[in-house]
Order: C-alpha cells, then structure tokens, then sequence
C-alpha cells in the first residue's frame, strides 16, 4: 500500500540511505532493525516528511506522493511517535493532540474548546487510556504521554481517506515493561485500523510484535523475513555481519575482585527514597542493583555521586567519611558518573569531543594556569584510540556522534579525570548490539585495571552477566545479596522473588 | 486486572514509598497548585498592607488614580506578554512608544503645524507602530537575527526618527477629543483611558484563549521545533506576534499622548524596564510558554499600587528603589518552580 | 547519518550575507549620532559642542545656538552625541581632535563628572581649546591647563532652586502645605536645587512641606507621584515645586486631570517652551532659563576667543575661568516679552561679550 523506491539521502557527504526500498502493507506491523547509523532513522523521517530524498520516490496506493513537509505526510495518512517525546509539556492533552489542526474546531476566527476536548476524548478512547484531555501534559508519566503520542497518530484517521501508516521510533526505550506490555497490546487491537513501522534496538520485541521485518545495515536494506521465521541471533548476525557470542557479556574475562575496600556504606539512607542499605565495594568489582522503579535503587545511585546527600547512616570512601552534597566533591574523592541521559547530564554537546574528554579536569599549565590546548587534544587522540570512538577527528562536536559513541566520549572524560569508582547509569540505554558489546568489553578493562564499578543496568540480564555481586532492592530497602562469580551466576528467576 | 495508565504516576526518579510522606505529597501538591496564583495573592495582600496603614487608599478616587496610572503600562505589557510568551524579547517599546507619540502629536492639531486630522491621524500613527512591529518580526525571521538585537536596534532607530522628526523639541497637542481620552471620565468613573486599556486587555484575552494564534504562541514557546513539526507557521505566527506588539505600543503613544498633552522622542523613557518587569512579576516566564494576559493584568497592577502605596505611605525616596528591586525577586522566587529547574542561570 | 540542522525556515543564510547586513544594520543606526556638516577646512577652526542627545528641547536649542555661532564665524560646525554614554562621548572626541588635528575648539556637556577630567587633557594634548559646562569634579581647574582650557561654566542651583521656592511660595499667598519632586537624587542639580528650596522654606515658617518624592526628571513618574499625593493630601496641598521643568509638566498634566490646572501653581526649572508657555497661560508660576541658546554658543565663542588670541586665559581673573551663568526667573510679569525674544525668534547674543553673564565664581567645595 504505502512503498518506498529506490531511495538515497546523504548528509554533508555522509551516505544515510542507499537505495532503499521497502513495503508497507495493510494492517500490518512492520519491524525495522538495524545498529545505530544504520539509516533506520532517516527512512523513518523521511517517510514522515521531515526530510526530502535526494534520489527515488515514495508511492501511496500505486500513486506517486510527494512529502515536503510533515503536514504532507499527515494528509497522507502517515504520522510519527517520536523516540524523544514530541508533546509540548506547557499545553493540554487535547491541545497537543489537535497541534496544528484546531481549524475544524475554528469559526469566526474563535476556538471552540468544547468540542475540541469531545474530539480528543475521543482519541484517547481509541487507545484506551483514562486521562482527561484537559490535563497539562506535563503532569503525565512517561508511559501516559506515550499514549498519547499514539491518540494523536491516530486522529489522523479522520482527516485522510488513506490508510493509516503509524511510524513507532523506539517507543520502549523509556517505559518500564509493564507498560511496554499496555503498548503492544494497544498495537495489536489497533491493526484493524492501521499498519505500523516499528523501530527498536530490543530484537525480542520486533519478533513479538512485528509481521514482517526488514534488517538494515550502513544505509541498505539486508534482509527481509516474516517475524515468524527467524530468531534474535539470526537478525543479530544480519545487523552486524557477525555471530553473537554465547560470550555477551564477556563473562570469562570476569576475575576475582582485589582485596582493598574502596567505597563502604552502612546504614545509608535518604527519607522518602531509600533507608538502612549495607554494601562493600572492592578494588576491581563490579556491583549491581537490581530493582524497580520506586525501589529506591535510583536514588542509592545518586546519593553515591553526590545529587542527593544521605539524611542518615555513613558512606566511606577509601576510608575516609565522607558526605557528598554536590557532585564536585565526589568528582574530588575520584567516583565518576556515566548518566543515562547522556545527552543532556553526560556531555555538552555543543562543544567538540577533546574539551567534553577534559571538562573533569583541564590539563592546565601549572605555571601560568591557562589551559594546555596541545596536551587536551594529545589527551584526547589517546582515548580516541583506546577506545575505539568513531569520529573524523577529536575537533568534532559531540552532538554529531551516534549514541554509542557519545558514551564513550563520557566514559573517557572520567577515566581522564583518574576516577577510580564509576558509576554506571543505565549505560546500555539506547545503543545498538554492537556498542553494547563494546561498552560491556570497556567494562572489563576497567575492572581489569582495578577500576570499582557500582552499575545500575537496563535489564537484569545485563546485571547477572556483568557484575561480581548484586544488590536487590525493593520499597527503599535492600532485600537480598547475590554473589555472581563466573561459573555462579544466579537467574533471573532468583533475582525477581526479592524484586517485587 | 488492567494495569492503568492513565493516572499521574511518579516521574522516574522519584520513589513511591507508602503512607505518610504519600499525604505529604499530596499536601504539597495542592500548594502547588496554587503558585500560579501567586502573584494575585501578593496583589491582595499588598493592597490590604497599605490600605490598613493608610485607608485613603481604598478612596474611589484614589482607586481611579491607581487605574489611571497602569493605563498605559498595561497597554504596553499587553504587547510586550505575547513576545515573551512566545520565547522572544521586544526592546523596542521605548522607541516605538516614542514614534507614535509624535506622529499622533504632529498629525492632530498641535502647536507645531497646521495639520489637523483628528482620528484619521491617529489610525494612521498606529498603523506605523504595527508597520514597525513587523519590520522587527520580519527582520528577526527573515534574517535569523535574535530578537534582542534586531528589537534593540529599531528602539535606538525609533527614538532617533522621533528626534529627526521634531527637531529635538516637544510639540503640544491641541486637539481637545485627544485630550479628553486622559481627562473625561464618562459615568464620573475612569477615564477614557482605562477603559482603551480595558479593551485592549479583552482583545488580547481573547486572541490567548480562543484564537488559533494565541494556541500557536504557547506552542512555540513550549518547544518551537516541536511546533513547527506539528505544522505549525512558526514565521508567520512570529511575525504577527511583533505586529500586534507594535500596534499596542502604538496604543500606548496614543495614550501617553493624552496624558502629558505632548509628543516628544523621550515620552517612553525608562518604560522598557517597568514593562517587562510588570509581566515577569504577574508570572510569565521569560523563558517561554507560560503565563498570559492575565498573569499581565496583575504585574502591572501590582508595580501600580505600590507606586500608589509608597507615596500613600510617605516612604522616602532612597528606599523606594530597593523596594522595587526585592519585589521582583521575591515575585519571580515565588512563581518559579524551582524544584523542577535542575541548572539555575 | 550526521543531519545538518535544519532550519525551520529551510534556507540556509551564508555566513558572510548574515554579517553584512547586520553591520549595514548597525552601520546605520551610528550614523544617526554624527552629523558633520562640510568637508573639514583646513585653517579655520573647526567648532565643536558635545550633548547628551538631541531629544530633548533644551539641547536642541543648545545645538541651534552652536551652528548659529559657527556661520556667524564661517566655520565648520559638528554636534556629538553621548546618548548618556561616557565611553562613547570621550571616544567621539578624542575622534574629532584626530581628524582635526587639534584644530578645533570644543564646547562640552560632559556626561557626568568624572568624564571632564579625560576629555580636558586630551584637549590639552591635541592643542585645541576647551570650555566645560554643568559637569566636572572639584579638583579640575580651567586655570591648571593654561592656556587650553578656558573656562567652565555652570549654574547656581542653590539660587534657582530658592528663586522658584520663592516664586511659588509668593503665589500661594505666603502659607499652605507645598510637596516638591526633586530630580536624580545623586546628581549635583537636584542637590543644589533642593537645597535652595529649603532656604526658601526656612525663610517663610508659615509654608509647609508636607512631602518629598525623587521623580527622576520624568514627567511620567512625575505624574503618577502627583495622583497619589492628591490621594494623601487632598486640599492640603497648595502649590507643587518640581527640580525641572519635564516633572512640572508631568504635574500639570496630573492635576489637569483632576480639574486642578491654574487652581494649583506649579514651578520647574529649565525654561522649555511648554513651560514658558505654561507660565503665560496661569498654570505655572515660574521657570528658569538656563538660555540654552547662550550656552551652546557662547562656551564655543569664548573657546575661539582664546584660541584667536582676542583673549588670554592665563590674563583673566578666576571669576572668569569658573564662573556662574545667569538663568533668569520667568514668571508672570515677563514671560511674555521672554517669549517674543527667545521662543518666537532666535535670540541675539553678541558672541563678543564674553563675561556679561557672569554672576560670580563658582563655591569652591
């Protein structure tokens, strides 16, 4: 029904989309996978008229279309759920809804607000979701304004007599699983009344949701299977041309941790968040904690980086006492902090790579105090290298680096800075197959190195796979410990009793 | 059981430990919900203050003076609330002010030519104030400059050609329906000015609520490449926020001009400042998205009932300024969600 | 893979068209503030007078009576702006003593105080002759910088505060409650002025003040401060004394308003037009004139005396070097006349009498 031809886009010399050809049925779920870079985001876009392609074309219905906007692409039928959300958190439910359409709801130039809201209940009730369409947006949940993202997809329908095409950009990225689960089971029971492209890096989900699935890889498409016939490592070796290890987490490179106690909390506690929690850190480990949204475990994190100070129990670091009330102090006791939203607490994306890698400590000249611009961009190069960032050069601005490579860059600014406790934010969060894997081998040279690593992960496979021990926490209290050698990991199964 | 979506749960980040500190969030939720009222509660307060020290302020007249003094600041705040809403800023009232002023002061019959054109040259005069208003959106949209410098260079080049235009002199305006706007108070209640302002303030009310523009405005102030990918006419929704801008500062030197009976370059001095502190102080942000009209409405009355309030009082002059100063910092602490800004600037 | 940033517009402006209009843009709002007249002679000298800013009625006419004093001399003649700017008013001058090569005598209005000190020596430096009015600190004398600063020339404040004080209080019929608005409360002025005023009351027990407010030399603060003392003081008040004429105006128009023009005197200070006028008309009481027109020609013709020769600074007393000008009290009685002879026409001032305006030294502090 809806296809697109042969198309090419490049950027500023960079080849996204080579002849690119794909198809979208009637009242199909399509999956789109690929690594990142791998052009799945620019066919999206372009399929939702924010970018023009240079060669090829776009066909609706065996008609040639032409987007050069995306209110193009609305008439059309084809609407966008974006990965970072795309609501105006300062306006109502039912005002981001109808952004950009209120003239069916406009006479005499005056809005009529009461059936504009009628309408938006309306959509709202497509999804089958309870908000009131006069709520300001920003008083959702993640999950909530991802409904309404959907509801507002899908109020298309009205104004097209096409079919409805819904573009999904990694939609579960954010949500927790049981919402992911609300999610699909909305697509599902929405199939009746339009066809979906869904866009993830989580290959578990494409194959539960999607009928067909397209693999992408350096601009081209690679494949093309029904979901049915085919598993995760098959569509992991089409995205990245290589077997996936049964080596994942790279679990026979974890050693014994060293004997010296780096960090040590007792009775740590923050009220309202978390209380009475016990750990100790060695030289070399790696320590997890598992939990929930709500188990405090969040929290526990950031009081060890100084966002938020304990209220009560002792936190000692190589020793010493210490309360951290501003993260400048922990950055001095050497911890570091690899945040989840790395675009937005991990790096200053405006400003090139070498000046983010030396933001935690600025090789200075001692004498006069000014900055050495010659040893930052040596410094720089260095870890350039060590750890593999893909970039035309150290000069280049942070915000132009796919995800994984921003990582890196942060991870660099730290290692820099000579911490020697990291902490590890979710740090998988949004990266391709492949830079997992590199994140997960960094992580084992750190250990190597003696670096102590406390590491809060996205899933609790990544936890068991990479950690020397684990904390389980649940209601703001820490109610078991794991001890996750090689050879002695615990499963999943084990670590959930004590979860919820 | 359907595990539901729709009610607000916590944010990540925040944990959702039982009982009491749940009532506590709750407690302080409600508060909450009473900040954007902020402003309006100091309003009443302050009034109850003075006018317990000092009961002549609750006079009728007195009252109408109150009035009669935020007339024109209002008229121009009104202007100046949809740029700021809207992310921009708008420098220019001072020059802009000062450009219809004059050109209303030269147009109707005055001391310095012969000319006498009555409403016609008033129309005509404002009609220059919203040309200019779209010169600064134009600019500002065409050429990518920001609207600080492009509004900062038209407020140099309006109190210049007002200059050029009079010579450097003040001209008298002689027409006496002009005049009455300041002086007649139909009913024996306001004069003809506040009720201009009073106008002015509902067009606008309307034009925020229930037009599409005022919808846009806030779109774009909330995130103007969200906006725009909602299809939103960002430029042109830019350009007509300058326009009325304009057009009320224009408004504005019609009234200033009644007032002080003259036109000269200089008539707008100083106003910049008292305007956008009158709507930052009634709670719209300077950062975008948030506030309104209404939010203008008590800004202004505020900055004019403690005008009133510290003469009323007798307060001496060296304090006066210090008092204008930790009002606007205590407003805007007050207003502000500072638990949600992480970075402060 | 790496998008260029779109702009919502869609059309990317070169770099180097963004810089060009924004300088022509700002290339033509600094026009505004120079405004030569000819090609610059060599040989005569070139006159020069520098003001705060051509806004206002007082420097316009300061202005009138420069480029009256320049044709009656044939020489070239330029204003310089300051727009309240002191980098920006020194800059212009140390500009102008460089293109003139010192060939130049210079008229100046510093912006504030301090600004006099810089612009004398750079001057001094270049070799052209300079007279200062209004602003300039205590320690700077005319007589440290023979022969090239001539003179400087300023106006009682104390005098004409108590002179109007006096005048008003005459028009109230001698007791009442008055209020009073003075100017900037840090600026030199509004203190003499001020100051004056108060003598006036000591000498008269039976006037009352019954408040004072700072409107900062705007009529609009003016306005609104009047409003809430007629709230205060009701019928108390009996007549309003204002440190300027621009307040006064704002007063007049705040008690037009409540029907109380020509019912409550009003004085200023200044002698604007619409002051003068004002007096005529029964709404004021008195006025000040600096004769601004004075001012801007003859602090140039007194310059170009020294520097022709005709007159020796180093030769002249002190009353001569630093001297009080004379304003004249307008009220009633010749406000009319005034009027004929300096708003009516342009006034004629015999630019070789140098001293006839001289009323005394000014107090060394």
């Amino acid at each position: 029904m809806l296809s697109v031809e042969h198309v090419s886009k490049a950027f500023a010399g960079v080849q996204a989309l080579d002849d690119v050809s794909v198809e979208i049925g009637i009242n199909e779920v399509v999956g789109l996978v690929g690594e990142n870079g791998a052009g799945k985001s620019t066919l999206m876009r372009i399929l939702a008229g924010v970018y023009v392609p240079d060669h090829g074309s776009l066909k609706l219905d065996g008609g040639p279309i032409f987007l050069k906007s995306p209110r193009d692409a609305n008439l059309n039928g084809i609407g966008i759920v974006f990965q970072e959300q795309s609501l105006l958190l300062n306006l109502t439910v039912g005002e981001n809804i109808y952004l950009g359409q209120e003239a069916e709801f406009t006479r005499l130039g005056l809005v009529n607000r009461r059936r504009l809201y009628a309408a938006a209940r309306r959509q709202l009730a497509k999804v089958e979701v309870d908000i009131d369409p006069r709520t300001r947006t920003s008083e959702l949940s993640f999950a909530a304004r991802q409904m309404v993202e959907l509801a507002k997809a899908l109020a298309l329908e009205e104004r097209t007599e096409r079919h409805l095409v819904i573009l999904l950009d990694e939609p579960t990225s954010v949500l927790e699983q049981r919402d992911i689960d609300i999610l699909f089971a909305r697509v599902r029971a929405l199939k009746q009344r339009a066809s979906f492209v869904f866009v993830s890096h989580r290959l578990d989900e494409i194959l539960a949701l999607s009928d067909r699935i397209y693999v992408m890889k350096d601009g081209r498409v690679v494949g093309e299977m029904q979901a049915g016939t085919t598993t995760v490592p098959r569509l992991h070796q089409m995205m990245v041309g290589r077997d996936r290890h049964a080596e994942y987490y790279r679990e026979s490179r974890q050693q014994a941790p060293r004997e010296e106690i780096v960090m040590q909390a007792r009775g740590l506690s923050v009220k309202g968040a978390y209380k009475e929690v016990d750990f100790v850190l060695h030289k070399g480990e790696v320590l997890g904690i598992a939990g929930v949204v709500g188990s405090g475990r969040e929290e526990l994190t950031r009081t060890l980086f100084g966002f938020v100070p304990q209220t009560g129990g002792t936190l000692q670091i190589d020793g010493h006492d210490v309360r951290l009330t501003v993260p400048s102090q922990a950055s001095d006791h050497g911890v570091g902090y690899i945040p989840r939203e790395r675009r937005t607490e991990g790096l200053v994306l405006s400003l090139p790579i070498a000046v983010n890698m030396t933001l935690s400590s600025l090789p200075v000249n001692r004498i006069t105090g000014a900055i050495s611009l010659g040893r930052e961009r040596q410094l720089a190069k260095k870890w350039v290298d060590k750890l593999h960032i893909r970039t035309p050069s150290v000069e280049a601005l942070c915000l132009n680096l796919s995800g994984g490579n921003q990582q890196k860059v942060v991870l660099a600014k730290w290692m820099n800075a000579r911490a020697h406790i990291l902490i590890f934010d979710h740090p998988t969060r949004g990266l391709d197959v492949g830079a997992k894997e590199e994140v997960y081998e960094l992580i084992r040279d750190l250990s190597e190195e003696g670096a102590a690593i406390v590491l809060t992960a996205d899933t609790l496979e990544e936890t068991i796979g990479l950690c020397h021990s684990i904390l389980v926490m649940r209601d703001g209290q820490v109610t078991a410990r794991f001890d996750a050698a090689q050879g002695r990991k615990p499963s999943q199964v084990d670590l959930i009793r004590y979860m919820v | 059981m359907e595990p539901q979506i729709g009610h607000p749960s916590a944010d990540s980040g925040t944990s959702q430990i039982r009982s009491p500190e749940r009532r506590d969030r709750n407690v302080k939720r409600s508060l909450g919900r009473l900040k954007p009222y902020a402003p309006f509660f100091a309003l009443i307060a302050l009034s109850l203050v003075i006018g317990t020290m000092n009961p002549r302020f609750f006079e009728f007249n007195n009252l109408i003076r109150v009035a009669n003094s935020a007339a024109i600041p209002l008229v121009l705040a009104l202007g100046m609330t949809f740029v700021i809403v809207l992310g921009s800023i708008d420098l220019s009232v001072e020059g802009v002010l000062a450009i219809g002023a004059v050109l209303i002061s030269l147009l109707v019959r005055n001391n310095g030519n012969a000319n006498d054109l009555g409403w016609f040259g008033v129309v005509l005069a404002i009609l220059a104030c919203g040309a200019i208003g779209c010169l600064n959106g134009v600019i500002h949209v065409g050429l990518r400059i920001p609207s600080f410098m492009v509004t900062l260079g038209m407020w140099f080049i309006g109190v210049g050609v007002a200059t050029l235009l009079l010579g450097g002199s003040t001209v008298r305006v002689l027409d006496k329906e002009i005049r009455s706007l300041a002086l007649d108070r139909p009913l024996g209640l306001f004069p003809i000015a506040v009720w201009v302002a009073l106008g002015a303030l509902g067009i606008t009310w309307v034009i925020e609520r229930r037009t599409r523009i005022g919808r846009y405005i806030y779109a774009i102030g909330g995130g103007e490449d969200l906006a725009a990918l909602s299809g939103i006419p960002v430029q042109r929704v830019k350009i007509i926020v300058f326009t009325i801008a304009g057009t009320l500062y224009g408004l504005g030197g019609l009234l200033a001009a009644a007032q002080l009976g003259q036109g000269n370059a200089l008539i707008g001095s100083g106003r910049l400042f008292s305007t956008v502190t009158a709507v930052v102080v009634g709670g719209t942000a300077l950062t975008g998205g948030e506030g309104g009209v209404l939010n203008t409405l008590v800004g202004v009355m505020i900055m004019a009932v403690l005008g009133n309030g510290m003469v009323l009082l007798g307060i001496s002059p060296d304090l006066q300024q210090g008092v204008q100063g930790i009002l606007i910092i205590v407003a805007v602490a007050l207003s502000l969600d500072r638990a949600r800004l992480k970075i402060v600037k | 893979m790496n998008p260029p940033n779109k702009d919502i517009s869609g059309i990317p402006i070169p770099r180097r068209t963004f810089i060009r209009r924004t300088a022509a843009l700002a290339g033509a709002t600094a026009v505004m503030s120079i405004a030569p007249r000819r090609a610059f002679a060599a040989g005569t000298p070139t006159v020069v007078n520098s003001i705060r800013s051509l806004s206002n009625p007082y420097h316009a006419t300061w202005n009138q009576g420069g480029q009256a004093f320049a044709k009656s001399i044939d020489a070239d003649y330029v204003t310089l702006v300051t727009e309240g700017d002191s980098e920006k008013g020194i800059a212009d001058i140390r500009a102008i003593l460089a293109k003139t090569g010192g060939n130049m005598v210079l008229n100046v209005d510093p912006n504030d105080s301090p600004d006099a000190r810089p612009i004398v020596e750079a001057c001094v430096k270049a070799g052209a002759y300079v007279t200062t009015q209004w602003n300039k600190p205590a320690d700077l004398h005319p007589w440290d910088f023979n022969p090239n600063y001539v003179a400087h020339i300023a106006f009682d404040g104390v005098t004409y505060g108590e002179d109007t004080g006096n005048a008003l209080i005459k028009a109230i019929g001698g007791s009442g409650g008055i209020v009073a608005l003075g100017g900037i409360l840090s600026n030199t002025p509004a203190i003499e002025r001020k100051t004056g005023l108060e003598k006036a009351l000591k000498a008269n027990p039976n006037v009352k003040l019954l408040d004072f407010q700072v409107a900062n030399w705007k009529s609009t603060e003016a306005f609104n401060i009047v409003s809430a003392w007629l709230t205060r003081f009701g019928d108390d008040i009996k007549g309003i004394w204002a440190a300027n004429d621009d307040m006064a105006v704002g007063t007049l128009e705040a008690l037009r308003a409540e029907k109380l023009a020509g019912k409550v005197p009003v004085t200023g200070i200044d002698g604007i037009k619409t002051a003068i006028e004002a007096v005529r008309a029964g709404e004021f009481a008195a006025t000040v004139s600096w004769d601004p027109y004075w001012q801007g020609s003859m602090g140039l013709s007194i310059a170009y005396a020294a520097k022709t020769g005709k007159i020796d600074p180093a030769k002249e007393p002190k009353e001569h070097r630093e001297f009080y000008g004379t304003g004249v009290l307008i009220t009633k009685e010749n406000a009319d006349e005034f009027y004929k002879t300096h708003i009516e026409s342009e006034p004629k001032i015999d630019f070789n009498d140098y001293w006839g305006r001289v009323t005394g030294q000014i107090r060394q502090s």
